[in-house]
Parts: structure tokens; C-alpha cells; sequence
């Protein structure tokens, strides 16, 4: 039984963030919404971020900012050489990817905003009968295509 | 065509489930990411190389300071990219 919950305590953080993550992958997959989309996709990238950082923690570490700096007259610094730091390159590695999905999201919803002026609709269903109105050459390009191909064989 | 996807999530998750088993345990010392010769390196190292107290500053800007250049290419594309999608049309 005790083995069971140090495993639960071991690993209870990569849960929750395998449930982030597959609620936004969910919202990506099903959602018909292209707003909803971007969201999803932006919860799956905080669970990815919150990963990376838990991945850094470790116990009884402190934030990695060196204890004692500029304040030589405080009195905790001869305790300074036993602190804990936590691991810095993920919290820097997930500033870099924070930048990349503030970017991404931005270019997104541009797009989205394009995409409500043409055709009025947010819904994918909705904007795809209406591509497919606007513009019959290319389904029936598309039909014909198949068809040479297929007569080719 | 929800069902599905909920079977496709559901199926990921149970496998990325799975496979954290292997990863370190939260919070532990003995992590090969914090035992790493540069994590260590960069703790011990990098307020005598760099004079930044802030270990996160002083690897962003200084020992990767050329990645943190980049980005801005990142920034200055997804800017441009989002004025030439919304400017306004001049007809």
C-alpha cells in the first residue's frame, strides 16, 4: 500500500499535466470552432510549459538567484554555500517556447479574423460548404483529377 | 466523430501516462537533468562569469544571448505577419 502511494506522490504532477494536455488536445481534434481550436491549442502549451518547469523543481530548492548577493552585512549569508538551487535551464527553456506560442497565437488569430470577414462564420462546416460553393472548379478539378488517375491505371 | 477523438485522447493519454513512469520523480536531487555536468556548471559558474545574480537572466542573455537574439526574428516575423493580414485594403 505504502508502495502505491509513494508512486502516486512520485508522479501525480506528470497526471495533471497529461490531463491538460489531452483537454486541449480534445478541444483541437473535436471542437468545430476555430476559436475553440486556438484555445486548445494554447492549453496544450501551458502543459507542456508547467511539464518542463516541474521537471526543474527540486526539494527544499529555492529559485535559482544566487542567496547573498549584494547583501554581505545580512546575516544569512554563511549559510549561503548549502543552498539548493533549482535546475535553471528549463525555467530558460520554456521563456524561449513562452515567446514562440505568444507569436504563434498571435498569427492564429489573425488569420481568424481574416477568415470571419470572408466568410462570415467561425465554423469550419459553415466555411467549408461556402469554399466549396464559391469556388466549384475545385472540387470538380479535384473530380476530374481522381478520374484520369484512375482511367491511367 | 467525437467518439473517436475522445478514443484517440483518451488512448494518448493512457500511453504519455505510461511512459512518465520512467521519468524522474517529482522534485527529486538525483534527476539526471539536475546532475548534469552544465546544470551544475552553469550554478556554480555563472555569477563569477557573468556578474548576474539571476541565474535565468544570466543564461538567457549571456550564454544565450544569440538564441534570445533570434527570437526577436521570431517576434518581428509574427508582427509582420499579423500587419499584412490585417491591413486594410486600398481599392
Amino acid at each position: 500500500m505504502s508502495g502505491v502511494i509513494d508512486i502516486v506522490y512520485a508522479e501525480y504532477n506528470y497526471w495533471i499535466y497529461v490531463t491538460l494536455m489531452m483537454i486541449g488536445f480534445y478541444a483541437m481534434i473535436a471542437k468545430k470552432n476555430l476559436i475553440k481550436k486556438v484555445i486548445g491549442a494554447n492549453i496544450f502549451q501551458t502543459a507542456i510549459f508547467l511539464f518542463y518547469v516541474s521537471l526543474a523543481d527540486i526539494t527544499d530548492g529555492t529559485a535559482p538567484i544566487i542567496v547573498g548577493h549584494g547583501a554581505e552585512h545580512a546575516e544569512h549569508v554563511e549559510h549561503a554555500a548549502d543552498v539548493i538551487y533549482t535546475n535553471p535551464v528549463p525555467h530558460c527553456l520554456i521563456l524561449t517556447a513562452i515567446v514562440v506560442a505568444v507569436s504563434t497565437t498571435a498569427v492564429a488569430l489573425a488569420l481568424i479574423i481574416r477568415i470571419y470577414n470572408e466568410y462570415g462564420s467561425l465554423d469550419e462546416d459553415v466555411i467549408l460548404a461556402a469554399r466549396r460553393e464559391l469556388q466549384p472548379e475545385f472540387s470538380e478539378h479535384a473530380r476530374q483529377k481522381g478520374v484520369a488517375e484512375v482511367s491511367e491505371q | 466523430m467525437k467518439t473517436l477523438a475522445l478514443f484517440v485522447v483518451v488512448i494518448t493519454g493512457a500511453m504519455l501516462i505510461y511512459a512518465g513512469h520512467d521519468l524522474p520523480a517529482f522534485g527529486d536531487i538525483n534527476s539526471p537533468a539536475y546532475q548534469a555536468p552544465m546544470t551544475q556548471y552553469f550554478i556554480e559558474k555563472s555569477l563569477p562569469e557573468s556578474g548576474v545574480p539571476n541565474i535565468v537572466t544570466a543564461l538567457l542573455a549571456s550564454y544565450r544571448g544569440y538564441d534570445t537574439l533570434g527570437e526577436t526574428a521570431v517576434i518581428f516575423t509574427a508582427g509582420m505577419a499579423v500587419m499584412l493580414l490585417l491591413r486594410r485594403r486600398e481599392t
